[in-house]
């Protein structure tokens, strides 16, 4: 009972969230200034040419309208379609005229689920690399509060968390792609094209995870119950395994929920750099064009998988820890 | 006495230079509940620990020896002495002993399991069931998988003493186990946690900073005082005849109730009418039932509680934690506003007074806080602190001044402190400011809620003290909320118990301490951690705590 | 609290030894002592003064260029390199010391102004919804989550990407980023406040919601999330240089991290210094503010743990 009124609660607030951040985008991209009509048209097209697009694509409408219109087709699943892509996936080249009314265009979703699966692909490794790393340096430290793993822990981790990751990007790339050929980079043509960014976002995940781990694991370290396990008898391998590191892992996947906007925004950056054809890739690419309709579809998205997540985090930390509210 | 399970001969512990423990020796046999008075400071905890081996970081033991059946706790290895199963440890954190992410029941059983590796689980589950249905906790079977939170401190404490003893050890060290609890839980504990001790032959070392609570179950006593066993006598023995001027004083601070024949003055006149008259007020809560959709349970925290307080007297309501005494404090401040029922102020009520009206009404009763260290916020520095009631008020400046240096000067305090931080105050410089930010207002009614308890004896007679010359030269009135019933006994005119939200017994001082009518304050009154005698018979009323 | 409680070494020093000095002056005092503190403390010193003062004493600019000068390597890296252009010149034959050195300037501003900000504005609405609670809370955080729901960059992008961007629409851009955690923490905080005892006294005296809040809880609640804001303005000039890459920071000729880092990725492979020395120059000056915030926030939670 408790999860689902819980269930229903926070998928009924998470609506709410998603309607806001869509309104949000929505209108800004539609106040700021920048015709997307004479893009699409092209420069030289005279002006009656423009207002005719536009107006056939309901861009003259009120926001509100256009906002509701919108909306109500998203609940349909339509997302719309591009305005600059062609179904074949090809981006029209300048000056071509395209009738971004007709039904060439590719759709929005579509575009999205296509990257979907890279960009989800990236992001797990990632996290396993950032764990693989830090988990150790985080317990270590965590346990050694005052020696020196927790010295080490401090410095990466501020280490970590001061290096730009485009600069990093462009590092290996130059040196362990470029120069010495040891992995490939830029594009995706197999697995092997997630790792240099993987690592990129592994650098820029683990600082927080360190931190974390070290803080909440000190922390319980130091509470009552771990240390009367002592003299109840239990053996130092099961307090930690058993009970400090349950403890301790609530506040690491609170981190995960407050932190993945962070990461999704990594994610973004570093799939630029590597010209790699997940979501971030089409982001950018899309508001460089002007594209509209994918930027409020990949935020929507965004906002989404953020609020799925979210709920997802606090179920877990629930099963870890019942005094976590629901 | 046959040989002695547990020997400690010649004990002593240090921190650095700091000797903690200090050449402490004595002898526990089997059946034997070998009981250790000390205040807090004394060492107990620290000795208490020394005999689980199970010191501290920073804290070492420097010399002599603890022996376990011979073996030398620090130099044996866990094959022959093993702590959880030979000895076993109870301390005064029930609520925070075990992995609040983790259900009790499991718990035990995986200490039980760690412990005696030869057990199934099975058999370990039923064992720790039988003990938890010995130590009486209703509906173990589901009280099994519920979480630490879940249990009330008494609750808690049981399950600890079921944690303690499932592996059947040899020796239990209790260290100061009933202080966290209300006072009728603690009796139940005590009595219980005898019982099982006698029934299984072991040895019990039960450390306390309550005389009362050692004489109802220990034997032997040995009196502790900075690290030293200053003196052992059996309990009886001991508490006629002390050896020591240090027993012989912690003895006479044990709080009376019966021994004396005085009672507080009355200063009431013939005429006087109600100061504050409180008219069947009620305030339930709702708090949300999780799961339900938003459906509420009712908690009734006040239910039609009636009672006058009359000018110039001294009106004390006692009861345990969770009986409704905190929300009536929030009632009779008008920080919150009674469901049903009414408060009346000089016979008009303080549901007509708002905005501006009942800023001027607000000076005419004031509370006195409990925890002195929150009762103040640390940036502020006293002086402005004690004259935010008049700053409120719009009250000019030099006048303003004036006021709280007076009423610093009426309290106590130096006024040089005028501009300091409060930080370094003591507690009773503390409740002071507090007392002082009150007076300023020149109330009629002072409300105290548990505002003597975090002081110790020495301070809080001062206070008291104070209260009456302030009650003569200002013609104050005040309501003692408290669960000190020693204190209510000496201080107060009449008093109300409180037990579930209801006013169950009003009555004065006499009536009240050698007539109670009602069972609640009879069970109350019998577990008073008192050593005189008491003039009735309450007998085991079996009241259920509340939780 | 018993004997053993006092001597165990965890347990920090008790609130009232130290007399006088508040939690705030403790806790700077605590931080002072790390190693790591000072080692921070100083590189960000001297990176700060040299940055300032260098710049405007120099006879060597940060814009001018001199094709003539092109591509010269950092001092003892190979042919050509000069005691005039320590760390080089890029492809214009500008002083990359220069631009670097300017490049931070502006990154530490913006930096700050934006950390500033969202500290007001998000502390601000988190002090209000957890000490009003009720509909201010509900409303306030629904906002907050939408907030973080929407990841600064896509939003940096959409905004920056389709107006032009200026020093201000960076900051409002990265402080729209930032303000939804100060607003949680700053509400849990509130939360707590708003039990505590002395409340409680106030309200009896006859003070109300507002007047608490402004002059007895804020000023408990807000020191300790701002020792941790330190490390926020890092983050910030993260955040400032990736938008320099993407073309959407401070426009050129103004040299920034990122934008010198983007253009030079078309030299990567013939002058490499291009690219690296910004990148080393900004982690120094990031590892030094983080170094000092990650030891204020070790600081914190000693001194609080102690009190408590």
């Amino acid at each position: 009972m408790i999860f689902v009124e819980f269930l229903i609660k926070r998928i009924l607030q998470g609506l709410v969230i998603v309607a806001i951040t869509s309104f949000v985008i929505f209108t800004l991209l539609r106040v700021i200034p920048g015709d997307p009509v004479r893009l699409i048209v092209g420069g030289m097209a005279p002006d009656n040419v423009v207002e005719e697009v536009a107006a056939k694509m309901g861009l003259r409408d009120p926001i509100l309208v256009q906002y509701g219109r919108y909306m109500g087709n998203l609940v349909t699943g339509d997302m719309g379609q591009s305005y600059l892509r062609p179904k074949s996936g090809m981006i029209a080249t300048g000056g071509e005229y395209v009738d971004p009314t007709k039904s060439d265009m590719a759709e929005v979703w579509d575009l999205i689920l296509e990257r979907v699966p890279l960009t989800l692909q990236l992001a797990a490794t990632a996290l396993v690399f950032a764990l693989l790393v830090s988990l150790p340096i985080g317990i270590a430290g965590g346990l050694r509060s005052e020696g020196w793993p927790a010295r080490i822990a401090f410095g990466i981790q501020s280490l970590f968390v001061s290096i730009p990751n485009f600069w990093l990007a462009i590092i290996l790339i130059l040196f362990l792609s470029v120069k010495w050929h040891l992995i490939p980079a830029l594009g995706y043509k197999g697995f092997a094209y997630v790792i240099l960014p993987a690592i990129v976002l592994a650098v820029e995940i683990s600082p927080f995870i360190i931190r974390t781990l070290t803080t909440s694991l000190a922390e319980v370290m130091q509470s009552y119950f771990i240390d009367e396990a002592k003299v109840r008898g239990l053996p130092r391998r099961r307090i930690v395994f058993g009970h400090a590191l349950r403890n301790a892992s609530v506040p690491l996947i609170n981190l995960l929920g407050i932190q993945l906007s962070t990461l999704i925004g990594g994610v973004l950056v570093v799939e630029y750099i590597f010209d790699y054809p997940g979501l971030g890739h089409l982001t950018v690419v899309s508001v460089v064009g002007r594209d509209f309709p994918v930027i409020q579809g990949i935020a929507i998205t965004i906002s989404a998988v953020f609020v799925f997540i979210n709920i997802l985090v606090d179920l877990v930390a629930y099963m870890i820890d019942p005094r976590v509210e629901l | 006495m046959s040989t002695p399970i547990l020997k400690v001969d010649n004990l002593t512990v240090a921190a650095g230079d700091n000797r903690i423990i200090d050449g402490v020796s004595f002898e526990v046999g089997n059946s034997e509940i070998y009981g250790i008075y000390g205040e807090s400071g004394a060492g107990k905890t620290t000795l208490g620990r020394a005999l689980a081996n199970w010191l501290p970081a920073g804290v070492e033991q420097t010399g002599g020896k603890v022996l376990f059946a011979g073996h030398d706790l620090r130099t044996t290895g866990a094959n022959r002495v093993t702590i959880g199963r030979d000895i076993a440890y109870i301390g005064a954190k029930p609520q925070s002993a075990l992995d609040p992410t983790v259900p009790v029941g499991p718990q035990i059983v995986e200490k039980l399991l760690m412990v005696q590796p030869g057990l199934t689980r099975t058999e370990a589950k039923q064992r720790v069931m039988d003990l938890l249905h010995e130590v009486r906790i209703a509906s173990p079977e589901e009280r099994f998988y519920d979480y630490p939170t879940k249990y009330s401190g008494g609750m808690m404490q049981r399950a600890m003493i079921v944690d303690a003893l499932c592996a059947d050890p040899a020796v239990l060290i209790a260290d100061d186990i009933i202080r966290p609890l209300d006072v009728t839980v603690a009796a139940q504990i005590v009595s219980i946690l005898k019982d099982l001790c006698l029934k299984r032959k072991m040895a019990v070392i039960f450390l306390a900073s309550s005389l009362l609570a050692l004489r109802l179950v220990a034997g032997k006593v040995g009196v502790m005082h900075e690290g030293r066993l200053i003196e052992e006598q059996p309990v009886e023995t001991l508490l006629t005849a002390p050896k020591t001027e240090y027993t012989k004083t912690a003895i006479s601070h044990v709080p009376r109730i019966w021994s004396s024949n005085e009672f507080p003055e009355d200063r009431g006149r013939a005429d006087d009418k109600p100061l504050m008259e409180v008219r069947e007020v009620s305030r339930t809560y709702k708090v949300r039932k999780r799961g339900t959709f938003g459906q509420f349970n009712h908690v009734k925290a006040v239910q039609g509680v009636s009672f006058d307080i009359m000018p110039r007297e001294n009106f004390g309501i006692v009861g345990e934690s969770g009986c409704g005494k905190s929300t009536l404090t929030r009632l009779l401040t008008w920080l919150e506003k009674p469901d049903s029922g009414d408060i009346r102020l000089g016979g008009t009520s303080l549901a007509n007074f708002s905005g501006r009206e009942l800023l001027d009404k607000r000076r005419e009763f004031q509370l006195l806080l409990q925890d002195p260290y929150n009762s103040l916020p640390p940036r502020v520095t006293v002086g402005r602190m004690i004259e935010e009631g008049l700053r409120l008020r719009g009250t000019p400046k030099a006048e303003m001044r004036e006021k709280v240096k007076e009423a610093m000067v009426s309290v106590g305090l130096p006024t040089s402190i005028y501009d300091d931080l409060p930080n370094a105050l003591s507690t009773g410089e503390r409740q002071r400011i507090s007392i002082a930010r009150a007076l300023v207002l020149d109330p009629k009614l002072l409300i105290l809620d548990e505002t003597l308890s975090a002081l110790d004896q020495g301070e809080q007679s001062k206070l008291i003290d104070l209260f009456a010359k302030l009650q003569e030269t200002k013609d104050l009135t005040y309501v003692f909320i408290s669960h000190d019933l020693a204190m209510v006994r000496k201080v107060c005119n009449r008093i109300g118990a409180m037990y579930f939200g209801k006013m169950v017994e009003i009555g004065d001082n006499k009536s009240i301490f050698f007539e109670p009518k009602h069972d609640y304050t009879k069970a109350l009154l019998s577990a008073a951690p008192t050593l005189d005698e008491k003039p009735f018979d309450a007998g085991e009323l079996g009241f259920e705590p509340i939780q | 609290m018993s004997d053993v409680a006092q001597i165990t070494p965890t347990a920090p020093v008790a609130a009232e030894n130290e007399g006088q000095s508040t939690v705030t002056m403790r806790i700077l005092k605590t931080a002072w002592r790390s190693k790591a503190f000072q080692f921070g403390f100083w590189i960000f010193v001297i990176l700060v003064v040299t940055s300032l003062i260098l710049p405007l004493v120099s006879p060597v600019s940060a814009t001018k260029m001199a094709i003539r000068e092109k591509f010269l390597p950092p001092l003892f890296m190979g042919e050509g390199w000069s005691w005039i252009h320590p760390l080089g010149t890029d492809q214009l034959g500008r002083d990359m010391l220069m631009r670097c050195m300017v490049g931070l300037r502006y990154s530490l501003m913006i930096g700050i102004i934006t950390v500033v900000l969202m500290f007001i504005v998000g502390c601000g609405l988190g002090l209000l919804a957890g000490f009003k609670g009720k509909w201010w809370d509900t409303i306030i955080m629904r906002i907050t989550d939408a907030q973080l729901s929407l990841p600064m960059i896509i939003l940096a992008i959409t905004i920056l990407g389709i107006s032009k961007p200026s020093v201000a629409s960076i900051i409002v851009v990265l402080g729209l980023s930032g303000w939804p955690l100060y607003a949680r923490v700053a509400r849990s905080a509130a939360v707590t406040e708003r039990e505590k005892e002395y409340v409680r006294g106030l309200r009896v005296v006859g003070a109300g919601d507002w007047r608490i809040l402004l002059l007895y809880a804020a000023p408990n609640i807000l020191p300790p999330i701002a020792f941790v804001a330190v490390l926020d303005i890092a983050r910030m000039m993260i955040f400032e240089s990736i938008l320099g890459f993407l073309g959407l920071g401070i426009q050129p000729p103004t040299p920034s991290f990122g934008s010198i880092i983007a253009d030079a990725r078309k030299y990567l492979i013939n002058a490499w210094w291009i690219a690296t020395s910004p990148g080393v120059f900004l982690a120094v000056a990031l590892t030094a503010i983080n170094l000092m915030g990650a030891s204020l926030e070790k600081a914190r939670n000693t001194v609080y743990a102690g009190a408590r």
